[in-house]
C-alpha cells in the first residue's frame, strides 16, 4: 500500500489546540531577532523584550507583565546574542519554573562570535532553559517557531 | 510541523528531485562486500534513490554497479551469466562489462561495432571496510572517498549489517537524532544488552529520564547534546553526532563498542537502514561479534536469505504484550533496533508532518530539517557543495563525558568530537 492509500484512511480532524508561544528578547541582538518577527508576522507568538529583570515591552513600546504572561504561554522562548547580557533569565525562568511552563533558550549572532562571550551567555540561560539551541542562523527561529505552531 | 511541500521537498529522492540530486553528491553505502564474495559470483538486485541497478564482480575482482535492464529487451540482468569479466543476459546473450559498456551483441557480426553503440548507465563501486559504496552524482563532481572512521579502523575492530526498513529514509534518520525516546523505549534494554549493559552511564539515564538537550552546528550537521545530572553537581553529557544528510553515530557506553547508523533512500517509501558498530582501539571480541550477528544492541535477526528483519509488519513485530505488561520492554517489542523500526513504520511509509505536534525537545529534529532545507536551497540555487562531503566533516565521534557544570558541551568535549587514529572514545 502506498502512501496516498494509507493516508486515504488516518483521521483528518485537527489533532490539536493553539499554543501560545512568548518569544523574550533579552539583549540588543536578540531585539534586532524578534523585530525581523514582527515584521513577517506570527499570529500566534507574543513578541517581548526584556528591559529589565522583570519589566516586559511588547514590540508597540507597552509594559508587559512577566507573571501574566507566563501564565498563559505554553512555552517561553529566552532569545539572547553572546556576550553574557542575558540578566533577566533568572527572573523570567523562576516564573516559568514556577508555572511550570516549558522553556527554551536560543543563542543568536553565535557563529562570528567568540566561544568565550557565548559561553558567558549559555551559562545564564542553561538553569533556565529545557532546550537550548545554538543556531549558525538567526532565520532558525523562523523554522523553529513554525515548527512548534507558534 | 513542516508544510506539506517542505515534506514532499525533503522525503522525494527519485532522479528528478531535487533532494534526490542532493543525495547524489554523497558516497552512499549500497552493499555490505560480503554480498558479492567472489569473482563471477551471482549478481546482486540494489535499488538505490528509485533506480533500480545490478551490482556484480567480474572475473579480475572489479565491482560494477549498472542499470539492471538489458538494452535489448528490457530483461533484468539480476538473471544473466556473469562470466569472462561482463555480465551476459540470458535472453539472447547481450554482455556488459562493469562500466555498463556493452561488449558482445551475438546476433551482430563484431566488426560492425554495433556493441559500443550500446551502453547501461553505470556507477562506481568501491569496497571501502566491508562496505562496497557508490556515487550516483554527475562524474565531475565525485568527491573523495569516504573517510568514516567505522570503516577506516582494522577489520577486526569493526561490523556492518544492514536491514531493510518500510518507510521512508528522513523519519528513520529523524529516530536516529530524536535522543529524548531512548529512556522510554529503549529503557529495558540499557542494563539487558550485551552490547549496552554495564556501563556507568546507564544509570544516569535511567534515573533522570527528563534530559535537558542542546543542539549546536557542526561543520557536517548537528552536535545534539542530552544533559543528565551526574555526581558533584556535574553533567552527563551525551553527545550524538549527525552529519548530513543521514548519518548518526550515538553517543558510546563503558567500553562498549560505538556505533551508529546511514539511512539510505531505496525508494521514497522504503529505505536501508545501515547498522555499524566498531571500537577505535580494540578488536571486538567474539563475544560481541556473535551478539551483534544475533541481532543484539543496533543489529537484528532476518528472515532467512533476506535483510528484512524476522520481526516484521507482517508478523505485528512478534510484540509481547506479557513482556510489555511487565516491564521487560517498554513497547513489547524485543531488540532495540526493531523497536525503532515498528515504530517508525507504524507512522505510515512517508509520515504526514503537517499533523504532527512538535515539542521544544524536539529541536535536534526541527534544526537537522532546517539544516537540510537550508543546504539543499544553496545546492539547487547555487550549486553550493553540501556539508558531509568534505571528508573532514566525516572524521566525527560521538561522545559520553561528565563535565562541570559551567562548560559548554562543545568546548569541554571538543577534543574528544574529533575522530582520532589509536585515541580512546571518551565513554562513560
Amino acid at each position: 500500500m502506498n502512501s496516498a492509500d494509507e493516508a486515504h484512511f488516518r483521521v483528518q480532524a485537527p489533532n490539536s489546540l493553539p499554543r501560545a508561544t512568548a518569544v523574550i528578547a533579552l539583549d540588543a541582538d536578540a531585539q534586532a531577532v524578534i523585530e525581523r518577527l514582527g515584521r513577517t508576522g506570527r499570529p500566534q507568538a507574543t513578541l517581548l523584550s526584556a528591559t529589565s529583570p522583570d519589566g516586559l515591552l511588547d514590540l508597540a513600546g507597552r509594559a508587559r507583565n512577566l507573571r501574566e504572561e507566563v501564565d498563559r504561554a505554553d512555552l517561553v522562548v529566552l532569545v539572547a546574542g553572546p556576550g553574557g547580557r542575558a540578566h533577566a533569565a533568572p527572573a523570567i525562568g523562576e516564573a516559568c519554573s514556577r508555572r511550570r511552563v516549558m522553556t527554551t533558550g536560543f543563542v543568536v549572532a553565535a557563529t562570528a562570535a567568540p566561544e568565550r562571550e557565548v559561553s558567558q551567555t549559555l551559562a545564564q540561560l542553561r538553569p533556565w532553559s529545557l532546550m537550548v539551541v545554538i543556531a549558525g542562523d538567526d532565520s532558525y527561529i523562523d523554522d523553529m517557531l513554525t515548527a512548534l505552531r507558534a | 510541523m513542516l508544510r506539506k511541500e517542505q515534506n514532499d521537498l525533503l522525503t522525494r529522492t527519485g532522479p528528478e528531485t531535487p533532494m534526490g540530486r542532493m543525495f547524489r553528491r554523497y558516497w552512499m553505502p549500497a552493499l555490505l562486500a560480503g554480498e558479492l564474495p567472489e569473482n563471477d559470483c551471482p549478481p546482486v538486485r540494489v535499488k538505490l534513490l528509485s533506480e533500480r541497478l545490478v551490482a556484480f564482480r567480474d572475473t579480475n575482482g572489479r565491482y560494477g554497479l549498472i542499470d539492471e535492464y538489458c538494452a535489448h529487451r528490457g530483461v533484468s540482468l539480476w538473471f544473466a551469466r556473469n562470466e569472462e569479466c561482463g555480465l551476459r543476459c540470458s535472453y539472447h546473450g547481450w554482455k556488459y562489462d562493469v562500466t555498463g559498456q556493452c561488449i558482445d551483441v551475438p546476433s551482430e557480426p563484431e566488426a560492425s561495432g554495433f556493441a559500443k553503440k550500446i551502453k547501461l548507465r553505470s556507477y562506481p563501486l568501491v569496497e571501502r571496510g566491508g562496505v562496497l559504496w557508490t556515487y550516483m552524482g554527475p562524474p565531475d563532481t565525485e568527491p573523495p572517498l569516504p573517510e568514516w572512521e567505522f570503516i577506516t579502523v582494522p577489520a577486526k575492530q569493526t561490523f556492518t549489517s544492514k536491514r531493510f526498513q518500510e518507510s521512508n529514509w528522513l523519519q528513520a534518520m529523524e529516530g536516529g537524532i530524536d535522543s529524548s525516546h531512548v529512556s522510554w523505549l529503549h529503557r529495558g534494554d540499557l542494563n539487558s544488552d550485551p552490547l549496552f549493559k554495564g556501563a556507568r552511564g546507564n544509570q544516569y539515564n535511567l534515573s533522570d529520564a527528563r534530559p535537558v538537550f542542546e543542539v549546536a552546528e557542526s561543520p557536517g550537521g548537528l552536535y545534539i547534546g542530552a544533559r543528565r545530572n551526574a555526581e558533584g553537581g556535574h553533567y552527563y553529557w551525551r553527545i550524538t553526532q549527525w552529519v548530513m544528510p543521514s548519518f548518526t553515530m550515538i553517543a558510546p557506553r563503558g567500553n562498549h563498542s560505538v556505533h551508529g547508523h546511514f539511512w539510505i533512500p531505496i525508494d521514497d517509501e522504503h529505505c536501508w537502514a545501515w547498522s555499524y558498530d566498531y571500537h577505535p582501539v580494540r578488536e571486538l571480541t567474539d563475544a560481541e561479534l556473535a551478539a551483534m550477528r544475533d541481532g543484539k544492541g543496533i543489529h537484528v535477526r532476518y528472515v532467512p536469505g533476506t535483510f528484512r528483519p524476522l520481526a516484521n509488519s507482517d508478523n505485528d513485530y512478534l510484540i509481547d504484550r506479557a513482556g510489555q505488561k511487565a516491564g521487560r520492554t517498554f513497547s513489547g517489542v524485543e531488540g532495540i533496533a526493531m523497536q525503532d523500526a515498528s515504530l517508525q513504520e507504524s507512522m505510515g511509509p512517508i509520515v504526514d508532518r503537517t499533523r504532527e505536534n512538535l515539542v521544544s525537545t524536539d529541536n535536534g529534529i526541527i534544526m537537522a530539517r532546517h539544516r537540510l532545507l537550508r543546504a539543499l536551497k544553496a545546492f539547487t540555487d547555487s550549486s553550493v557543495v553540501p556539508p558531509g562531503i568534505d571528508p573532514q566533516h566525516q572524521k566525527v565521534r560521538s561522545a559520553a563525558i561528565v563535565l562541570p557544570p559551567d562548560v559548554p558541551f562543545t568546548e569541554g568535549a571538543r577534543d574528544v568530537l574529533i575522530a582520532r587514529p589509536d585515541v580512546a572514545p571518551a565513554s562513560v
